[in-house]
């Protein structure tokens, strides 16, 4: 456990020292959109998260000549850390629950997320930035995982 | 002994590109592609990075395109290398002397406004969106690449522009001028010492503007009315300003059990599609923002606040100077659209 903690600690530092923390977490899958969302709907309980609902965003995308109109936006996230968090930082309930979209590019699938690691100055302790954390690298593993699934 | 030399010689060109094609997979083909076919990014197709020089490739990674989606990256100097080994795939690089050309800048300007702008732009400004994107069905199969940007007039040597210009890139839309439209050398000299009066005489940087950076990451709106009231003048007031409203939801929706504390924290979704075609059209990643939406929470003390993110943090992750322009006047109208509900 300390090991665990001592090295999440030493990763966070790390993580928030280099410059691209702030960057977007992007992913090419080698698979169709429809191949796609369903491993990502399956890493993500996989990785002991919950999916809370989708939102698609293809409204007329075809009419506004788009290839493709696949295009939505998986939220998911654990209950009872987010209520914890978002009962003792309110400011951070707008970024709940997380977030992952999907989108088609032609044979292929891009899966795209914003960093959680950019939430840290909204907390105040270490264990809730150990917390947040984790979030960034879960949904690191979760994005990497899905690319894996179809190298 | 000379099996083993054959071997080693026959290998030679995959053990120069090992490493390479991980720090590839690893940093660009997310947007450039799996075989360097463009996506988010331009192609990097053998034979268009053949007309680029080392120096050119090493800066372009190193800075970007500040404000046209490409990010400058930390490589080491053995990474890039490696990189760059990878990407020209055994052709060997150009070397262009660093003697900078003198031209006459009026008469460049002069050709470029006959020849070039129609697809570089007025003010040499490029493409609109992303360098190719399959998504979108655009005018062209490649968005031109931005010549006034900074992070490109710093890479490139005039010899190289000057090159291009003659000779053109091969398989994609950049012709060579010499051949198609009897440029003169003193024609090409003119026109490169125009694009290179874009530079601006500053050293180069890409560190964020500190402005930006004094922004709350949230804005938080007190509202006089009870939670239920906050909600319905929230979906009115984003009504008026030309969103669509979605239903409302509790924050934890799908997530957790419906009880009454979970009915204190409600979010208000709502999206003006005109808008976001705009931006997605621009930048087909922008779809980690959507949909904008507003959390309405009631404390323990029975107070009720509105948080609404403030996209311009969000924003700057598209480093997409077009954007960032657009998106402040969405930002504007989502701050009056809030304030209207509390008040």
């Amino acid at each position: 456990m300390v090991v665990r903690v001592f090295a999440l600690c030493v990763l966070m530092f790390a993580s928030v020292a280099s410059a691209g923390h702030n960057e977007l977490l992007i992913e090419r899958v080698n698979a169709k959109f429809s191949y796609t969302w369903l491993a990502l709907d399956k890493t993500i309980k996989a990785n002991g998260y919950k999916a809370a609902y989708l939102q698609r965003c293809d409204f007329a995308l075809n009419e506004r000549h788009y290839k493709s109109d696949k295009y939505r936006i998986l939220f998911f996230g654990q209950y009872d850390e987010m209520k914890r968090m978002s009962a003792k930082y309110p400011k951070l309930s707008p970024f709940f629950p997380l977030k992952i979209t999907v989108m088609e590019e032609g044979k292929h699938t891009l899966i795209i997320a914003a960093p959680p690691i950019t939430l840290l100055p909204l907390v105040k302790t270490d264990e809730d930035r150990m917390l947040i954390f984790r979030w960034n690298e879960d949904m690191k593993n979760i994005l990497k995982q899905v690319k894996n699934q179809y190298k | 002994m000379k099996s083993k030399i054959l071997l080693v010689v026959l290998f030679l060109p995959w053990l120069s590109f090992a490493g390479g094609q991980e720090i590839y997979s690893e940093n660009c083909e997310k947007c450039h592609g799996f075989s360097q076919q463009g996506s988010l990014g331009l192609p990097l197709y053998r034979s268009t990075v053949a007309n680029h020089s080392d120096s050119y490739l090493k800066k372009t990674i190193e800075y970007g395109r500040p404000g046209r989606i490409m990010p400058g990256f930390k490589l080491s100097n053995a990474q890039t290398v490696k990189l760059i080994r990878f990407l020209r795939a055994g052709v060997k690089a150009p070397q262009y002397s660093k003697e900078p050309i003198v031209g006459d800048v009026e008469a460049g300007k002069y050709t470029y406004e006959q020849y070039c702008q129609r697809c570089h732009g007025k003010q040499l400004q490029g493409g609109e969106g992303t360098g190719k994107n399959f998504s979108w069905q655009k005018d062209r199969d490649v968005s031109p690449p931005a010549l006034s940007n900074q992070g490109f007039l710093h890479a490139a040597e005039d010899q190289m522009i000057k090159h291009i210009i003659m000779k053109g890139i091969k398989d994609t839309e950049m012709m060579s001028f010499e051949k198609e439209f009897n440029f003169t050398d003193q024609m090409a000299n003119d026109l490169v010492a125009y694009i290179r009066s874009h530079q601006q005489s500053s050293v180069f940087s890409d560190t964020p503007k500190a402005v930006e950076d004094e922004e709350p990451l949230v804005f938080v709106y007190q509202s006089q009315h009870d939670l239920n009231t906050t909600v319905e003048k929230l979906r009115d007031s984003a009504a008026a300003y030309n969103f669509r409203v979605y239903p409302t939801r509790t924050l934890f929706e799908g997530l957790g059990d419906a009880t009454e504390d979970n009915k204190k924290q409600m979010v208000v979704r709502f999206c003006n599609f005109k808008n976001m075609q705009k931006f997605l059209k621009l930048d087909p990643r922008l779809g980690v923002m959507l949909p904008c939406r507003a959390t309405v929470v009631e404390n323990n003390q029975g107070e009720v606040h509105i948080y609404l993110e403030n996209y311009v943090h969000a924003i700057k992750r598209f480093n997409n100077e077009q954007i960032s322009i657009d998106a402040k006047d969405l930002i504007d109208s989502m701050k009056e659209m809030v304030e209207e509900a509390v008040w």
